[in-house]
């Protein structure tokens, strides 16, 4: 018994050395906390992903371990050292077929977990929550379908941040407005393409709550490196906080306010393509935007709760400032949904970036939205126009904007 | 019809000079040939291989270097955060034409430059089978790499990448007229391409040496052959696509317009159906080239011939069933995703059964590492870490974390610099007395081979980790706030790399500083420098016009060491019975009577010029196309009128015992 156990234990020594070895080397040259990072799964989906890297990495490891030593043997042991040239040998096929069937063994193993692993990611069926996501040079649109188990009565349409749940199962409908894009939160799953005239589909699920990083990862034009994301996984209390808040009605801002002038300014500039869900013009009849006739993609951000948001421009700028937004980024999932949920405050506000967009969007993000290149267009633009406002409008449409919660 | 009765038809080819009685003094054509050229026209009108497979060569050695400026440019905006040396519109040129010129204008043409050059010599042949054609293959290509890289000075060059995904090639996504220039360039190497591809396919098929069946052909030739299969079949792929594309940019058409109702994802099945052989069309010629290197240096024959060569045609066909693994991302459902995650997995078998067998080349061998030996061994081991990466990618759900990240930009960095530009190098030390008489210099050849190994795992190892922790390509600029922290964070990797990429470039740089010394120095090199072991090395170098003096008579593979050497029955080693000088003077002692070969011909030249200009007019205008059409068939009635053998530059009278010694009557 003695030797069975001594054996085993042996074994699982050096299985465990194996494994510390490999943790060690694959650590080694690594970033810590690195935002996209695909080897930190922080959901369901993203842990199967992992599960079948932990098991073809650690194999290609040791077989390139194993082609390396032998084929630096083989160097090292063969050299011309005056040896007589030797008999001109055309190998033996026994040797062929056994090099032939051990890699093909190898990949069998990978392939069958490969297999599983395709199937259990393609599962839609127990979806608890939908979400539609769009994409559109540069940035991604999300649109919450009613759907009452969420809480959710009326349609909630945001940008810039998808914020979902903790613990439950959702999936992203993914389309595109103009040109092919994929969406990418590493550590909740692998990447999805935003495909114009499909619906994908992509599942995500978090653990915890947290903020998890993304970026637009099909290539898409101009801007493509400045079309990133963000996920705000919030516990379900929160959520729930979060959902009441999108959906609460606009109040205007009080007469003679800066806001209220502000007000106006949107309504002469802005409105042409943002909506502002119950903004009224001052005849009294709603506001509606009219993105299609000045955008390619027909779409702009809806801002009704842009200050409930931690960025803008397709997540490009933060809203906050540096360290309002560490605050958040750096906080424990206890206290994530509580900070996030104070949105934007004027003291935690980035009025630069935010006022320097007002004051010239394209020179802060590259974009096709020089009128006079528009031709091929039919005029339309392709992000958002320099829109020549003077330094009191852009006073007037932040202390606007700061109350758009 | 005239006097001049074309009655050629094969069978009566035995008296073939009797009956052919066109001649330059009887001009059929609208321009007499050019006779006995000299000084530039020898160049600009050969129909030689050897002179064609020359300017394969430096012209695609100069497309490298350009290739290798934009790739120079990308690491310098990449070095730091928030990068300005190139904005965002010209650092989408940039990796666009980065790509396409690696591909298109330098890994193909120079895999072309060898096939060119060698492929006739290892077959014991004196030309190609259309010699013509193989001359038009060349003009073509240079037409569509000027056409592509003209763009940069004419409104910008093309943004979409080298994939060109629909629709963002699309008139309203790409509104400069780079993507046309693109299209028009692509289309036009792509018909050169196919044209030679043919070409080669008829040669290895007929015009091998007598005794050389194809289980004797050397694996380069062999390589070769499989790699003009793949472009046969899948080139008329990316050219439909491109034609559909061309049409929907400059003529108005729908084909990838989604408010039309097009499926973007056509274009990406279309692109990867070609795209995924394409890759194999890159790196089997490298296999080639150090199939013939490692043998040669190790003195022993190439392991398990037969393994090799069934292991490159199965390559070759299962390469044409995993194109898909190319879009794991795109929505094409589990299935779909299935079975071609399974297929990529398959091809790694035959592709390590490769590694195996150059392994065991060596192994019991007696190495000589010499520069040209070094390449190889490096494309071994490169491709060997491209390789088992590429599996990890196999792995779909995985590939769905890696793909267009800077993971995937290492593996296929791995593949294809560490694979085949490393056996493209191990070609140029290994080829070059052959090609130009003279030696290579070893210890510069060390400096270059050791510059770019470290060179190149500076720059592509780093992205592995880039990738894994979430930095993704084709982006202008990354961003700090991404980095994460630590010593090895992500900035660091990226200076890293960028560092790198310059210790590569003083690597090339090294062997641009060989090839000048070794131009100016006037010592000949050996006839038999390295002791190697196929059929072009029992010529003079660099060879004759007509390659051989008498075709060699082939009875084994590796005919070339056999010659010299015999195995001792007590020992099993092999001693050595006469040197391969000896050989190559006894073949010229016993040089045939009469050999025909083609001569130069204005028409190819001016026919690719022709299709330049047609091009064009796609872009600037119906006159212009006018223009070129009328080139292309004014240069097309040249072509065929044109007798294709001179009697002028016979190089000797006419055979009288009726066995002709001509070759490609029929140009």
């Amino acid at each position: 018994m003695d030797i069975v156990n001594n054996v085993k234990a042996s074994s699982h020594r050096i299985r465990n050395s194996i494994a510390t070895i490999f943790g060690v080397v694959a650590l080694a040259g690594c970033a810590t906390n690195a935002p996209q990072d695909t080897w930190q799964p922080k959901g369901e989906n993203a842990q199967i992903i992992n599960n079948l890297q932990w098991i073809v990495f650690p194999m290609a490891g040791v077989v390139g371990v194993l082609v390396l030593a032998f084929a630096i043997y083989t160097f090292w042991k063969f050299t011309d050292r005056g040896q007589p040239i030797p008999s001109q040998s055309h190998g033996k096929p026994i040797v062929e077929i056994i090099l032939t069937i051990i890699p093909a063994l190898i990949l069998t193993v990978v392939g069958v977990f490969t297999f599983r692993g395709i199937f259990e990611l393609s599962n839609t069926q127990d979806t608890e929550m939908v979400i539609n996501v769009t994409g559109q040079q540069w940035w991604w649109e999300y649109d919450y379908p009613a759907q009452s188990e969420q809480g959710i009565t009326q349609p909630i349409i945001s940008s810039g941040q998808l914020v979902i749940p903790v613990g439950t199962k959702v999936l992203l409908r993914e389309t595109s407005r103009d040109v092919i894009h994929s969406y990418w939160i590493p550590a909740l799953n692998g990447k999805k393409d935003a495909v114009p005239g499909r619906i994908n589909l992509l599942r995500l699920q978090a653990d915890k709550p947290g903020i998890f990083a993304g970026q637009c990862t099909e290539f898409c034009g101009l801007s493509h490196a400045n079309m990133r994301m963000e996920a705000i996984a919030l516990s379900k209390e929160d959520f729930a906080k979060w959902v009441a808040n999108q959906q609460k009605a606009y109040t205007s801002p009080a007469d003679g306010t800066l806001a209220k002038e502000g007000e106006g300014v949107f309504l002469n500039q802005c409105i042409r393509c943002h909506q502002v869900n119950g903004l009224k013009k001052a005849d009294g009849t709603p506001a509606i935007a009219a993105p299609d006739e000045n955008v390619y993609s027909g779409a702009a951000p809806n801002l009704t709760h842009l200050m409930s948001r931690n960025t803008f421009a397709g997540a490009k700028f933060d809203l906050l400032n540096k360290s309002c937004r560490s605050d958040v980024w750096d906080a424990s999932p206890e206290t994530i949904g509580q900070k996030y949920l104070a949105g934007v405050s004027e003291s935690c506000l980035n009025a630069t970036d935010l006022r320097a967009w007002l004051r010239n969007a394209p020179a802060m993000k590259p974009m096709y939205a020089d009128p006079t290149k528009l031709a091929k267009s039919g005029g339309k633009y392709r992000g958002m126009p320099n829109l020549g406002l003077t330094e009191t409008d852009i006073d007037k449409l932040v202390a606007y904007l700061l109350t758009l919660k | 019809m005239s006097t001049n009765e074309l009655t050629l038809t094969p069978s009566e080819s035995p008296s073939l000079s009797n009956k052919l009685t066109i001649s330059p003094t009887q001009t059929l054509g609208a321009v007499r040939r050019p006779v006995n050229t000299t000084g530039w026209r020898e160049w600009l009108f050969t129909v030689d291989h050897k002179k064609l497979g020359i300017m394969y060569g430096a012209v695609a050695f100069v497309f490298f270097i350009v290739g290798g400026v934009e790739a120079l440019f990308i690491r310098l905006q990449l070095a730091l955060p928030d990068g300005r040396i190139l904005s965002a519109d010209k650092y989408n040129q940039m990796f666009t034409m980065h790509a396409t010129t690696m591909i298109f204008l330098f890994a193909m043409p120079m895999a072309a430059a060898f096939a060119n050059y060698f492929l006739p010599l290892q077959i014991g042949a004196r030309d190609v089978a259309f010699p013509r054609l193989n001359a038009l293959s060349f003009w073509l290509f240079l037409s569509g790499g000027l056409i592509l890289n003209a763009s940069w000075f004419l409104g910008g060059a093309a943004d979409g990448g080298w994939f060109m995904y629909a629709p963002n090639s699309g008139p309203v996504f790409s509104p400069s007229n780079g993507v046309d220039f693109w299209i028009l360039g692509l289309q036009i190497a792509g018909i050169a391409s196919l044209i030679g591809s043919i070409n080669l396919i008829v040669t290895v098929l007929n015009m091998r040496a007598p005794g050389m069946t194809l289980m004797k052909m050397p694996v380069f030739t062999w390589m070769i052959l499989v790699v003009q299969f793949l472009l046969v079949f899948s080139l008329p792929v990316i050219t439909v696509a491109l034609v559909l594309l061309m049409f929907q940019r400059s003529y108005g058409a729908t084909f990838f317009d989604v408010s039309q109702g097009a499926d973007p994802l056509l274009w990406q099945h279309l692109f990867w159906i070609f795209g995924h052989p394409e890759v194999y069309v890159l790196i089997l010629p490298a296999f080639g080239i150090i199939s013939e290197v490692l043998p040669t240096f190790s003195r022993k024959p190439l392991f398990g011939y037969p393994f090799v060569v069934f292991s490159g045609a199965s390559i070759g066909l299962v390469g044409f069933g995993v194109w898909a693994h190319h879009m794991f991302a795109s929505g094409l459902g589990p299935v779909s995703v299935a079975v071609f995650s399974m297929a990529t997995m398959a091809i790694a078998i035959p592709t390590g059964v490769k590694i195996f067998n150059w392994l065991l080349t060596m192994w019991g061998g007696k190495i000589w590492y010499s520069a040209a030996m070094k390449f190889a061994i490096g494309l071994v081991i490169l491709f060997t870490i491209g390789g088992l990466s590429g599996v990890t990618h196999a792995v779909a759900p995985s590939d769905t974390q890696q793909t267009d990240t800077y993971y995937i930009v290492a593996h296929f960095h791995y593949v294809l610099f560490g694979g085949m530009v490393f056996g493209l190098f191990s070609g140029f030390y290994y080829w070059w007395p052959k090609v130009f008489g003279k030696m290579l210099d070893e210890k510069l050849g060390t400096w270059n081979f050791w510059f770019m190994v470290i060179g190149m795992n500076l720059t592509f190892g780093p992205m592995h980790i880039l990738g894994l922790q979430g930095q993704p390509r084709r982006m202008y600029v990354w961003t700090e706030a991404r980095a994460g922290e630590g010593f090895f964070n992500l900035g660091m990797w990226n200076m890293v790399a960028s560092i790198g990429s310059f210790i590569l470039a003083v690597g090339v740089l090294f062997f641009i500083i060989n090839v000048i010394k070794t131009t100016r120095n006037p010592e000949r090199a050996p006839i038999d420098p390295w002791d190697a072991r196929t059929l072009e090395w029992i010529t003079a170098s660099p060879p004759k016009v007509h390659n051989f003096d008498r075709i060699p008579v082939v009875h084994h593979l590796d005919e070339f060491f056999h010659r010299k050497y015999e195995e001792d029955e007590a020992t099993h080693t092999m001693k050595q019975v006469a040197t391969g000088e000896e050989l190559v003077r006894a073949e010229e002692a016993a040089a045939d009577a009469d050999i025909h070969m083609p001569g130069p011909s204005y028409w190819p030249i001016l026919l690719a010029i022709g299709v330049g200009v047609l091009g064009m007019g796609v872009i600037y205008g119906t006159p212009i196309m006018v223009f070129g059409a009328l080139v292309v068939l004014f240069s097309s009635y040249g072509w065929v009128l044109e007798p294709s053998v001179p009697e002028s530059i016979d190089f000797d009278t006419p055979s009288t015992d009726g066995h002709t010694k001509e070759i490609a009557p029929l140009g």
